[in-house]
């Protein structure tokens, strides 16, 4: 299914985690099936299902802001004077799931996205990888075209210098 | 947008992306080749955000995990079944 694909490939290079991508992705495809009726043009479909996918990657940057990626019961904690304390543990599925993401698409490209600025990381990811014009990536961002340009440019070049440092 | 022919470095980094667009008439894409031609600098910028785009439009073609195809289709299913079963759950009628 395109959609679901391009929800994927979205999410996981504008939220960047795996797990998040997947929850983005599956957020989108509900929506999607919700809606899908109302909207009979096929490019409105596409700024529909982009928007929904950048807002709902939004939704999980906020609830992640100070919050670490796993918790653990009390007893798992760390012992801080009787307080739970929240720490980052490792996922012990994530090898295999990572080996997966890392065959699907190149893992030097997926890590310097990473370090761009958010809003060059969209404009990026959407124009250059995604092959939506300038137009839809200003719709969707809501930006102005001239500011969607720049912001591809200089993405590039930030991304270019990115690569070549790996 | 135009590019002379004695073009300057900051005028190529300027506009190198409407280049790669094609966004740029002949003759602008003339100058800037031939300036590429006399300035390995600009030379090694053009080729490498070339390739960068190149790397970029390969990602977009690589079909998605199964597994990962899988689980998002279990997933939008068990919502989209606990969802009309709500809806499908008759009203509670308050004591009269």
């Amino acid at each position: 299914m395109r959609a679901q694909e391009s929800a994927y490939r979205v999410s996981l290079l504008v939220c960047g985690h795996q797990e998040d991508a997947e929850d983005v992705m599956q957020d989108a495809l509900l929506k999607t099936y919700q809606h899908v009726r109302s909207i009979t043009d096929p490019d409105a479909f596409r700024t529909w299902l982009y928007t929904t996918v950048r807002n709902a990657c939004l939704m999980k940057r906020r609830r992640h802001v100070g919050e670490p990626a796993r918790f653990v019961s009390i007893e798992q904690g760390t012992d801080r004077g009787g307080e739970s304390t929240a720490i980052d543990v490792a996922d012990e599925s994530r090898p295999a799931d990572q080996r997966m993401i890392d065959g699907w698409m190149d893992s030097r490209l997926r890590a310097a996205l990473k370090e761009l600025p958010a809003l060059y990381r969209t404009v990026l990811v959407m124009r250059q990888i995604e092959g939506l014009s300038t137009k839809e990536v200003a719709t969707i961002t809501g930006i102005s075209e001239a500011n969607v340009k720049t912001r591809l440019h200089r993405a590039r070049l930030l991304l270019r210098r990115g690569l070549e440092e790996r | 947008m135009s590019v002379s022919p004695a073009a300057d470095c900051q005028t190529i980094l300027a506009n190198i992306s409407a280049y790669l667009d094609g966004e740029l008439e002949t003759t602008a894409c003339d100058a800037i080749e031939e300036h590429c031609q006399g300035c390995p600098s600009c030379s090694g910028l053009v080729n490498g955000l070339r390739e960068t785009v190149g790397l970029c439009r390969q990602a977009a073609s690589a079909p998605l995990p199964e597994a990962v195809r899988q689980r998002a289709r279990d997933s939008v299913r068990q919502l989209l079944d606990r969802e009309t079963a709500t809806n499908r759950s008759p009203t509670t009628k308050r004591g009269t």
